[in-house]
């Protein structure tokens, strides 16, 4: 349909709705929200290392204390990192009665004999499999709070600035511009194959067949159209046309972000090293 | 004084193709002037845009003759990418146009890829946004922009580059009248205030002309006439009704407009074919149609008008049941439609998106025009074809037949969207803009279908932002503003009543040509 003249929303589908909680960034005012995109992006990195290589029930525990309490500083609070992460957290969890059931090494915690079925709890099956979940809640969890507080375009130009190919740094401005507008795209195509008699309401593997085929011919047409106009226009606006390129403005650090870069490695060092 | 453009005998044909897109074209253009281009699709408008862009011929490769000079050299000796910064080029589509996330990135990104110094850049960028009165949307993200709003900030992103040039290829093709009005103040203000030569590429003359200073009209692809201002004054509408959509245009085609089909011609119940009571619709927590209620008799063309975003869209989707009304009632010939699946109302409500690509899905023209009846239509399929094949050559798509229907052009493109509908023959057409991209000869070849449609006592409720097709085609109008039908009224009261509220770009006076001394405003 037309470019709309105000902001338009779009019919959601039942796939989308609910069932991938949205990662996207969240506009906010926060401490955490203002800290330098390289900052964040050096937290990030630390934090998940660091939760990689911690191998203790203590040390996983710690570490996501601290990212709960980045969530409150963030703004985010509890309820947000439930609802966001509700699908990773019930995936830890089975992770953590699937080696509750088949670790049976260590000491012999627990022991249950019923009528049909007996059932035990060794201690490496329940340290190991909440250690392995821990680690798994922080990196996941980590990096959603950094898409949530990181603007995304400052992020880009952060990069950029510091050394990507400005090419490469586009790539990722383009894609986080486009990928609203070919989703809405897909919806229009679903709404005008609909309307040509062809049935895709519900959910069947049928229909699903039929979606592929008739939604995909249409999305590759139409994505293509926009690539060309936006060839066209990024080229007449000189886009390629050196090897380097200016800035409106660059985002620079202060001097107690610049001493962050430094220190939160060193932090997290010390985390790992005293509680490995 | 030299102009700015030098075009001497340039024909260009696309490699593979027979026929030449550009015939000896010559044309100049001088700094400061403002021409309009203008005529039938196809005609070769948007080649001659790339040929002064200079993506002809290093981007679309073919055979090229003759020169295209800007400010003296040959484009052809440009380095790549060396007309960057001369000339400006504003495209159709105002979404795909726009690269970054927010506009004061979009209006930076030339001079930041020209090595401008940081300072310059953030001085042109208020420069360019204060040239497009755009500087209250500097913070703004370029997503939550109105249509003109970024048509507005793609032109200002053009600016920034200090271009010697600005082409406009169709710039107003996807906005409302008001969108379309913000922009075209744009570009008197442009011609007023900073002498940038423009070119315009258009079908709708109407608000264009009265800033024009030489209409050029192009025809299979050589320069067919090219009328000064002065002629214009002189001729006025006469001259510029050649090509254009006001009502003299019209003149040939329809002579019962104000009237329903006559009884004769389709014997028909009074009863409404379409009666919606109370709809209440939206998007998840948004409700965007509130109490919509009206009804369509058979016989009737009805004109759904309203800014982009007032709720136009939703109310046709709801119809078709793509989107699921919250509230109230859809009656169809006396059946009710309310929870009906949609490819059961598609049967007899046939609706045509405005944009073509979104329906097309087969490999051949005539595959693509026979889709929906084999999925709709309960004739036998040999009559189908016999309607499809009349409808094809109707519509001046027959010689495409065998043709792979994503090549066709926009315009093409969208006649065979119509055309795959009105082969199942349904009661209700519902057209969402289908004059976008058509020139004047396939508008009336449209304009008298419809005709013949509801003289069969067929129905459109047609989507269109023409006032003088409205004035001439359409016996009432639903105006729809802020989710509900502000205005539901006989085409003539319904503008009077769209005057006494304000909506002036909506009245079909705003399509009379009226060329004065200092043009509009």
């Amino acid at each position: 349909m037309k470019a709309a003249c105000s902001p338009k929303s779009k019919t959601s589908s039942p796939i989308s709705k609910g069932f991938f909680p949205g990662l996207s960034y969240v506009e906010g005012t926060s401490s955490l929200h203002r800290v330098h995109p390289g900052v964040k992006l050096m937290l990030l990195i630390s934090f998940s290392i660091c939760a990689m290589l911690v191998t203790s029930v203590a040390g996983g525990m710690l570490l996501l204390v601290i990212l709960i309490s980045a969530y409150g500083a963030a703004g985010l609070g509890w309820d947000f990192f439930i609802r966001k992460l509700r699908w990773i957290l019930l995936f830890g969890l089975m992770m953590l009665l699937a080696q509750v059931l088949w670790v049976r090494t260590g000491v012999l915690l627990w022991h249950f004999q019923g009528s049909f079925f007996s059932f035990e709890v060794w201690s490496e099956g329940l340290l190991g499999g909440l250690a392995m979940v821990f680690r798994f809640i922080n990196v996941i969890g980590s990096s959603y709070l950094f898409v949530a507080i990181t603007n995304p375009n400052q992020l880009a130009y952060t990069l950029m600035q510091a050394g990507l190919p400005y090419r490469a740094g586009f790539m990722l401005i383009t894609a986080l511009r486009f990928i609203p507008l070919f989703h809405l795209e897909l919806n229009q195509i679903k709404n005008a194959q609909m309307a040509k008699g062809i049935d895709l309401e519900g959910l069947s593997p049928a229909k699903l067949v039929r979606s592929i085929r008739y939604l995909l011919v249409p999305l590759v047409i139409s994505v293509l159209g926009r690539v060309d106009t936006l060839t066209v226009s990024m080229e007449i606006r000189a886009f390629g046309l050196t090897d380097h390129r200016e800035y409106r403005e660059t985002l620079l650090m202060s001097k107690a972000e610049k001493r962050g870069m430094a220190v939160i490695p060193l932090v997290f060092g010390i985390i790992w090293a005293a509680l490995r | 004084m030299t102009p700015v453009i030098e075009i001497n005998q340039l024909t260009f044909t696309y490699q593979g193709e027979q026929n030449a897109a550009l015939s000896q074209v010559d044309l100049r253009l001088y700094p400061g002037e403002f021409i309009t281009i203008t005529g039938p699709s196809g005609c070769g408008k948007s080649t001659l845009a790339m040929c002064l862009a200079g993506f002809i011929p290093t981007a679309f490769p073919g055979e090229m003759m003759g020169e295209v000079l800007i400010q003296g050299h040959d484009t052809r000796k440009y380095p790549e990418g060396g007309l960057s910064g001369i000339v400006g080029l504003v495209q159709q589509d105002p979404e795909g146009q726009l690269c970054t996330l927010t506009v004061a990135d979009e209006v930076a990104f030339g001079p930041e890829n020209l090595c401008v110094p940081p300072e310059e850049i953030r001085s042109r960028v208020i420069t360019s946004l204060e040239a497009v009165d755009g500087m209250h949307l500097f913070h703004r993200q370029v997503h939550t922009l109105s249509g003109g709003e970024k048509q507005r900030v793609a032109i200002a992103s053009v600016l920034a580059m200090k271009p010697a040039l600005l082409i406009l290829d169709e710039p107003t093709a996807n906005l409302d009248p008001r969108c379309t009005r913000e922009v075209l103040q744009v570009l008197a203000k442009l011609q007023r205030e900073q002498a940038v030569s423009l070119v315009i590429i258009e079908h709708r003359l109407e608000q264009v002309l009265p800033w024009t200073d030489r209409l050029i009209r192009m025809d299979q692809g050589r320069i067919a006439s090219s009328i000064d201002r002065a002629v214009m004054l002189q001729g006025g509408l006469e001259a510029a009704s050649q090509t254009s959509y006001v009502p003299e245009a019209f003149e040939s085609c329809d002579q019962s407009r104000h009237s329903k089909a006559s009884d004769e011609e389709v014997s028909v119940a009074e009863q409404a074919l379409l009666s919606v009571e109370h709809l209440q619709a939206g998007y998840e927590d948004r409700v965007v149609l509130s109490d919509v209620s009206f009804q369509l008799s058979p016989g009737e063309t009805v004109a759904l008008m309203g800014d982009n975003g007032s709720g136009k869209t939703t109310l046709i989707l709801s119809l078709l049941g793509i989107i699921k009304p919250s509230g109230g009632k859809i009656w169809f010939q006396q059946e009710e439609m309310t929870g009906k699946k949609v490819a059961y109302r598609a049967r007899h409500m046939g609706l045509v998106f405005q944009n073509p690509h979104h329906q097309l899905f087969e490999n051949s023209v005539w595959r693509e025009a026979l889709l929906p009846a084999s999925f709709l239509s309960e004739t036998s399929s040999d009559a189908v074809e016999e309607i499809t094949g009349n409808l094809l050559e109707d519509f001046h798509l027959i010689q495409y037949r065998e043709k792979n229907p994503f090549t066709l052009s926009l315009g093409e493109k969208k006649r065979l969207a119509l055309v795959s509908v009105l082969a199942y023959g349904p009661s209700l057409l519902i057209l969402d803009e289908p004059l976008v991209g058509q020139d004047r000869e396939r508008m009336l070849t449209l304009m008298n279908v419809l005709q013949y449609h509801r003289r069969q006592g067929g129905s459109v409720l047609m989507v269109c932002h023409e006032p003088a097709v409205v004035e001439t085609f359409c016996q009432r109008i639903l105006f729809v503003k802020d989710g509900s039908i502000a205005i539901d009224a006989p085409t003539a009261e319904a503008f009077q009543m769209l005057k006494a509220q304000g909506h002036h770009e909506y009245l079909p006076a705003c399509g009379h040509v009226q060329i004065g001394e200092e043009g509009g405003d």
